[in-house]
């Protein structure tokens, strides 16, 4: 698996030549959050950039049946999940242990109040994957959402199908997992 | 506003559990910071520009009542 947060830093600018402005418009605003909820979600760089050209494919062919009810990112984030999920389920692949979570918050409390330190920086992208996919899919998915700024909870919830209560109350086992899974990467 | 209130919704909890990711000489208060790293770290590669250039639908022909109105 390769992880492409070691590459260097690209412009996500689109090419000038795109068949319509506002396309490129929608690609250059929202590429970057779509790609890499795609590639973390995934866990593979391939198939993220695969998920993230379809994406934004069935986004275009769907633009003139977008009302603005929901923000165009959150609007895009539904596109993806839903995609991604079913690549998901086809694919098999994921080692998924959702039961393990809780019993390894449960054991790893006490570890996850300690700071938890990374020694080199280009280990980074392939420690958060790691962890990651060691995740839930449902926490995993509420990590990175809530990891975008522009998105309430109110909207997260929405993505999720669940009120923003439950959303605000898993986000705190997920962080403590998420820190737990952390640490042993190290 | 809904996003500041998430935001300091979201950094309470850390504080009170002193997450802390410390990379290089960088401290993350907790997950959502380290994502929020990683993701900027992360750039979109280039052929997913190149490739939906080629495949997006060409623009729709604006209609007469948008031009006419501006819409």
């Amino acid at each position: 698996m390769t992880d492409p947060a070691e590459g260097s830093e690209v412009s996500v600018r689109p090419p000038a030549d795109w068949p319509s402005a506002e396309i490129a418009a929608l690609y250059e605003a929202h590429s970057r959050a779509i790609y890499y909820l795609c590639l973390r979600f995934l866990g593979d760089s391939q198939r993220a950039e695969d998920a993230t050209h379809d994406v934004f494919l069935k986004a275009f062919r769907k633009l003139d049946q977008f009302r603005g009810e929901a923000s165009t990112r959150t609007w895009l984030y539904r596109i993806a999940i839903n995609h991604c999920q079913n690549l998901q389920q086809s694919w098999h692949h994921r080692h998924i242990m959702p039961s393990s979570d809780d019993a390894v918050w449960e054991q790893a409390a006490s570890k996850a109040d300690s700071p938890l330190r990374v020694l080199e920086t280009k280990e980074l992208g392939q420690r958060i994957q790691q962890t990651l996919d060691r995740l839930s899919d449902e926490y995993r998915l509420l990590l990175l959402l809530v990891a975008d700024e522009e998105l309430s909870y109110e909207q997260i919830g929405q993505l999720m199908g669940q009120s923003t209560d439950a959303v605000r109350g898993k986000l705190h086992r997920a962080r403590k997992t998420f820190a737990a899974f952390f640490a042993q990467t190290a | 506003m809904k996003q500041q209130s998430k935001i300091s919704q979201r950094e309470q909890p850390l504080a009170a559990h002193t997450q802390q990711h410390q990379q290089g000489g960088q401290e993350f208060a907790g997950a959502e910071e380290l994502l929020r790293f990683d993701a900027s770290q992360t750039p979109v590669p280039p052929p997913i520009a190149e490739r939906l250039k080629q495949s997006a639908p060409p623009a729709a022909p604006r209609s007469w009542w948008r031009n006419l109105f501006g819409a």
